[in-house]
């Protein structure tokens, strides 16, 4: 004993506590992460419960804790009680789509067969049993053998009818929209030129009228299509029972998808794995973005990092090549250095706040007073849009990619420059064909790691340009094709949105596990790959490395 | 690398042969256009990087700039207003309208625009009668004259606004005159009046009588459910002053308090709210010595605040405070004092818009005040005459004088952060409504009136508490993680750990700020005495299995080798944890008796919030462990091996090689890691944000939340108006992260690459 202390190899066994603790707390999170965002696509079982008084439950556990001991009266203090969560869903209903229940106030538990989940786009789950299926107000028929066939055929019929009513308000009406939009913005710009000779130009406005008029003809027959389809879409309906019996019947047109998770087969169960999964990914938010997918989200990330990485690129490398191999090494240079390091370490915040003052108030504010003062004072590009978050993380990462490209040249043994020149090229067709290719994986180093940090940023972007929900994607099918004045949707936002200001955070919970867990999934990916090329690199100039 | 060799040998040999001579030139133009470019784009870069700061401090900095004023208009108003004598001015919102009460009881409207006559409207009631005795409301259309013969009459101006079709702006003036009565039988003059609407719009009075006698006439709404609405009169004496001892009267906005300034220098208190009972609160010495006469009375907006202004120039606002020794539970306190003006204060005109007023000197000297600040934004003259009335413009943006020769003068003014000094910021400030001064931060309110608290402190200390708790939470472990990676373990183990630690750094903080906000706050609150347990069971585990290690090899046939430690400490600790955890309420009851946020209150006098310092300290940690993590291993392994294998050669152990040579020959490197830990800590946003209540409070509880400078700016800057004073006290705060972080990491860095230097030297 004594010896240990003495050698201190008890000590030894201290400091490893605190790499052990470090060690515990990223593999948690890591892994409470995975486990709760698993929740958002694992079917579970639908439980009927009996309570002592009489209430009949259905729905899913979402949670088992036990009861606090506060909450138990005085004689049971010592006993240990369980009480769990369930989603009961029907919103509409009873009110509420959550609840606790005790396991004392249990009576019996079973898990019914038929018990089927509705997901629907509006008043979240419904959980019961069906009863019948209506054509038209007319029962069909229900024998068992056909009756979930015969569901899911309708259900197929009614989600094509949404798909369609969908692509066409989406992108017919959508564009039709934003010609007329585009058309009344003419219309404005030119009474703004023409002030107090408005006259002058009457037959100019008089036609673009016309046109206007033309679309929203067009737009009214767009409309009638758009109301013949639900009016079919609507003869469709079910009708269920909730566990208490009450009868709702619910049109199919509003059906996501009908599961009955008691009597999933392992196929099945991959199935719903697997829908669930792409809907997360590639469709659009429902239900005030606690249900559904995050594609636009992804979408916008994926979008600003590009553009951040376009702005950030050039610069970082310019100023790279700048510091490395044209400044004189000096104390100037050694400063602009430090500086530019510690650029890396002032908060994000500052740079959101300078995106603010300068890219929004300062420059968009300019440009709209320039070019396009009739729309004022509604701004075009005096506020956040997705031009602005970018340019703005592009100077957060700027340090980073700058970082990354001197290591990476500094690393490039001296030899190898000095052979080019005495060869008798010129500086820069040494830097092109030499140095910049040498350099490569360097700079693809630090590009990986500034847009993982920008793909995790938060603060800057939520005052520059982030929302929660943005009507239409920064990139479609109207001219000029880039929106980069559009308000975007960021998943790190997303995850503070719901997970912070969503009105009922029960429900978001999975959703921002899921969302979570994609985030990190991304900026995990790309650091990953930015440390296996900065290894490869290390071995490649080992020699030369400090 | 032979490959690009290669490439550029057969280009070199591809333009020998086909261009010769123009291919160098064209190589030579091309180098020199490179270097053009990179110079200036890698420059412009440095520069515009840079220029964040500068940016952010230009948009902070008009905040110290004074206020400005300028001389717009003069005329003289006995050329339009021939043979009365103005007595009260006023102005309208676009300040192109004057109007003018006179002695012989007419309004004269004047348009200040081309100095032109508009019209005048006589009061009717009072046509032969001479008025001697005028007041303004603060909203500057209420208007209350007195007669020399006991008469009184109550007006409202207004000023309505047409857009002619050209798009110019007509302002139509009209005078409504409400009431006018006969308040004193025996027809004496009187000498002052003040003159107010209630909520209700029905009017309170207070009239002056030979400066002798207060006469209160109000109106009050009775409401009752029964019965139909009825309007009740009163016509009441207030108090009893000797003779010719009132020297100024005030009532506020509510009609509630009446305030009374004498000749010796006392300030009466009355309450009447009760209209037929006039109640004395409090009679307080306002002045120096009871010499001195109370020149001057006016409520701030919002009616809190009382400015004070006497005989000998002085000016100070009194402000009504909880007060349990006074019978009705309120006292008058001096909350400012402002400069003196160097004659008798004449009068004192409240800002419609904010918590400005204008104080008016004899020898025609109007100081602009600023009730929160205490500054004088502006010292106006325009002639040095005695000084009849003031009135600030509805916008604040200009103020109206009317000398003593009837002369007016129009000042524009422009005083955009009035409420902003370093005190205000920096320092304690008795704001309205507060028992003493303090340092609050309160953007904005509800109401028009309300004053608006912009001090810094309470964020400064919020992120310097949220920086603390992180780091006492994360410098531990990460310099024994660290260390215990740089020096004992085994580069196998070192591999893993270092990417591990590397993905822990990538996390966004949004992540972390989630999980603690909504997970680990919550939990949190349920385990808080297994969590404290753990920390006194995981290492006495880890002891534990240290000496199990010992002796085990003597039971098996196992020996775990060096460096290769972590791998029985980690399962250690999660026993611990798990143990702990499970202890948790025996602790809870016996340490606690039983409930630990009850133990807390009744023992520390302390409440237990949800999301607080603990959890944040936890969370920030999570962010500020790897980086901490990173660079002091970097520096600890970077200490040449020279050394170490010296100080093993020597018969040192590794402990005693790592404690004494390793650690302190690092120890510049460990600084600066803990330097940069700081600087990361203190800008920290979305942690701070999701994970506290953000509650801008000054204590350093661990039990309560907290709220940073970044989270504030987070908050509060979607809200702010462009160049408002909340927008740019919001970059001044900005300004003041971007500073500390940005010494702190140059600190870090030089003695980092100090440590560096010595390195290569050693």
């Amino acid at each position: 004993m004594k010896k240990s202390f003495k050698s201190g190899e008890i000590f030894i066994w201290f400091t490893g506590l605190g790499l052990g603790v470090s060690l515990i707390m990223i593999s948690g999170l890591l892994v409470l992460i995975f486990i709760n965002g698993s929740d958002y696509f694992l079917p579970a079982s639908v439980i009927n419960v009996t309570k002592t008084d009489g209430t009949v439950l259905l729905g899913q556990i979402t949670r088992t804790e036990e009861v606090s001991k506060y909450d138990l009266p005085e004689e049971l203090k010592d006993e240990t009680y369980k009480r769990i969560q369930l989603k009961t869903g029907n919103r509409e209903i009873q009110g509420f789509d959550f609840i606790w229940v005790d396991e004392r106030d249990i009576r019996e538990t079973k898990y019914p067969e038929d018990a089927v989940v509705i997901e629907r786009l509006e008043f979240g789950n419904f959980y019961g049993f069906i009863k019948e299926i209506k054509v038209n107000g007319k029962v069909k028929p229900d024998s068992d053998a056909t009756f979930s066939s015969i569901l899911t055929g309708y259900l197929n019929k009614t989600s094509n009818i949404r798909k369609e009513i969908n692509a066409v308000e989406k992108s017919e009406i959508g564009n039709l929209n934003y010609q007329i939009e585009q058309l009344r913005l003419k219309i404005k710009k030119i009474e703004y030129k023409y002030r107090g000779r408005e006259e002058q130009a009457a037959s100019e406005i008089r036609l673009l009228e016309q046109q206007i008029t033309e679309f929203d003809e067009a737009y009214k027959t767009l409309r009638h299509k758009v109301d013949s389809l639900s009016s079919i879409g609507k003869k469709f309906t079910v009708v269920c029972t909730t566990a208490s019996g009450i009868e709702k019947e619910i049109p199919l047109m509003s059906i996501v998808r009908v599961y009955s998770p008691n009597e999933m087969t392992f196929f099945s169960q991959i199935g719903f794995i697997a829908a669930k999964l792409w809907e997360f990914v590639f469709e659009e938010p429902r239900e005030s973005n606690t249900e559904g997918g995050v594609f636009p989200a992804i979408f916008g990330t994926v979008m600003m990092v590009l553009l951040m990485s376009i702005a950030v690129v050039p610069f970082g490398v310019l100023t790279a090549l700048y510091l490395r191999e044209y400044a004189k090494q000096g104390a100037m240079v050694r400063t602009v250095r430090i500086a530019v390091n510690n650029l890396a370490g002032v908060p994000s915040i500052v740079f959101g706040v300078f995106g603010l003052g300068f890219f929004i108030y300062f420059v968009g504010g300019t440009i709209d007073q320039l070019f396009f003062p009739e729309r004022l004072p509604s701004p075009t590009w005096g506020t956040g849009g997705i031009l602005w978050a970018s340019l703005t993380l592009a100077l957060l990462t700027m340090p980073v990619v700058i970082v990354a490209t001197e290591e990476a040249l500094a690393a490039i043994p001296r030899g190898i420059r000095e052979s080019s020149l005495a060869l008798g090229a010129t500086k820069w067709q040494t830097i092109r064909r030499i140095v910049l290719p040498a350099a490569t994986p360097g700079i693809l180093t630090g590009l990986i790691l500034a847009m993982a940090r920008g793909a995790g940023e938060v603060a800057p972007l939520m005052i520059t340009g982030v929302v929660k929900l943005a009507p239409s994607l920064p990139l479609d099918s109207n001219f000029p094709f880039f929106h980069l004045d559009r308000k975007f949707m960021h998943l790190g936002f997303h995850i503070y949105d719901v997970g912070f200001q969503s009105p009922n955070v029960e429900a978001a919970t999975p959703m921002v596990y899921m969302t979570t867990l994609l985030l990190i999934f991304l900026v995990v990916l790309l650091n990953i790959t930015a440390m296996v090329i900065r290894a490869r690199l290390r071995k490649k100039y080992k020699s030369s490395t400090f | 690398m032979h490959k690009l060799k290669d490439q550029q040998g057969q280009d070199n040999n591809h333009n020998n042969k086909t261009s010769g001579r123009s291919g160098h030139r064209r190589a030579i133009f091309y180098d020199k256009a490179a270097k053009i470019i990179i110079l200036s784009g890698g420059i412009a870069t440095i520069i515009a990087v840079l220029g964040i700061l500068a940016f952010v401090f230009y948009e902070a900095y008009p905040l110290w700039f004074g206020s400005k004023a300028e001389l717009d208009t003069k005329l003289d108003a006995s050329e339009i207003i021939v043979n009365r004598q103005p007595l009260l001015i006023g102005i309208d919102e676009y300040q192109e309208i004057a109007y003018v009460v006179t002695d012989s009881a007419t309004i004269d409207f004047i348009d200040l625009k081309r100095n032109s006559f508009i019209k005048s409207i006589s009061i009717a009631g009072l046509e032969d009668e001479k008025i001697i005795s005028v007041s303004r409301s603060l909203s500057n259309y209420l208007i209350g004259v007195g007669t020399a013969s006991g008469k009184i009459g109550m007006l409202k101006l207004n000023f309505t606004i047409r857009f002619l079709q050209t798009g110019e702006r007509i302002i139509e003036p009209e005078a409504e005159i409400q009431n006018v009565l006969l308040v004193d039988s025996l027809k004496r003059a009187v000498t002052k009046v003040a003159y107010r609407l209630d909520y209700d719009s029905q009017p309170s009075f207070a009239a002056v009588v030979n400066d002798s006698e207060l006469i209160l006439y109000s109106q009050q709404r009775k409401r009752s459910l029964l019965e139909p609405t009825q309007v009740q009169e009163f016509l009441t004496t207030v108090g009893d002053f000797p003779q010719n001892s009132i020297s100024a009267i005030e009532l506020d906005d509510f009609c509630e308090k009446l305030m009374i300034g004498t000749t010796d220098g006392n300030l009466y208190y009355y309450s009447v709210k009760a209209k037929d009972k006039p109640v004395l609160i409090q009679k307080i010495m306002v002045t120096e010595s009871n010499k001195t006469s109370v020149t001057a009375l006016s409520f701030i907006i919002g009616d809190q605040t009382l400015i004070v202004g006497d005989e000998k120039g002085n000016v100070s606002s009194w402000m009504r405070i909880l007060d349990d020794k006074s019978v009705y539970g309120w006292k008058m306190v001096r909350s400012h004092k402002f400069n003196s003006l160097s004659s008798s204060v004449t009068q004192i005109s409240p800002s419609p818009r904010n918590k400005s007023f204008i104080a008016a000197g004899k020898d025609g000297i109007i100081n602009v005040n600023h009730l929160t600040s205490e500054r004088t934004l502006l010292e106006l003259s325009a002639k040095s005459l005695p000084i009849k009335d003031v009135a600030f413009s509805p916008k604040s943006n200009g103020a109206l004088v009317l000398y003593e020769d009837n002369s007016l003068a129009k000042f524009e003014i422009e005083s955009p952060h009035p409420e902003i000094t370093l005190k205000t910021v920096f320092g304690k400030v008795w704001y309205e409504g507060y028992q003493k001064p303090e340092f609050v931060w309160q953007s904005s309110g509800g109401t028009d009136d309300f004053e608006p608290k912009f001090s810094l402190i309470p964020l400064i200390v919020g992120t310097l508490k949220g920086t603390f708790y992180a780091l006492i939470f994360a410098i531990p472990i990460a310099l024994l993680g660290a260390l215990y990676t740089s020096s004992f373990s085994h580069p196998r183990i070192k591999n893993i750990i270092k990417p591990t630690v590397e993905i822990m750094a990538a996390l966004p903080s949004v992540v972390i700020g989630f999980l603690a906000g909504l997970w680990l706050a919550p939990l949190l609150e349920k385990i808080l005495p297994g969590v404290i347990l753990i920390f006194i069971l995981s290492p006495l585990m880890v002891f534990g299995g240290f000496f199990l290690s010992k002796k085990i090899p003597q039971w098996m046939n196992f020996k775990l080798k060096p460096g290769f430690e972590i791998i029985l400490i980690v399962p250690l600790l999660l026993i611990g944890i798990q143990i702990s955890l499970w202890l948790g309420p025996f602790f809870e009851q016996v340490v606690f008796g039983g409930d630990y946020r009850q133990w807390l209150l009744s023992a520390l006098n302390e409440q237990y919030d949800q999301r607080n310092s603990i959890v944040v300290g936890f969370a920030m940690g999570f962010a500020v462990i790897p980086i901490i993590f990173t660079i002091c291993e970097d520096s600890l392994s970077s200490v040449p091996q020279h050394l170490t294998s010296a100080s093993l050669a020597l018969g040192a152990t590794r402990w005693q090689t790592a404690l004494r040579v390793v650690l302190p020959t690092a120890s510049p490197g460990i600084f600066s890691a803990i330097m940069i830990g700081f600087g990361r800590a203190i800008g920290e946003t979305m942690i701070v944000l999701m994970a506290t209540g953000n509650t801008p409070i000054m204590d350093f509880s661990p039990f309560n939340g907290m709220r940073t400078l970044s989270a504030n700016i987070a908050v509060e800057i979607p809200e702010a108006p462009y160049h408002g004073t909340l927008y740019r006290v919001l970059f001044l705060s900005a300004t003041l992260l971007f500073i500390m972080t940005f010494f702190v990491n140059t600190a870090a860095e030089i003695v980092r690459q100090r440590l560096r230097k010595k390195f290569m030297d050693v």
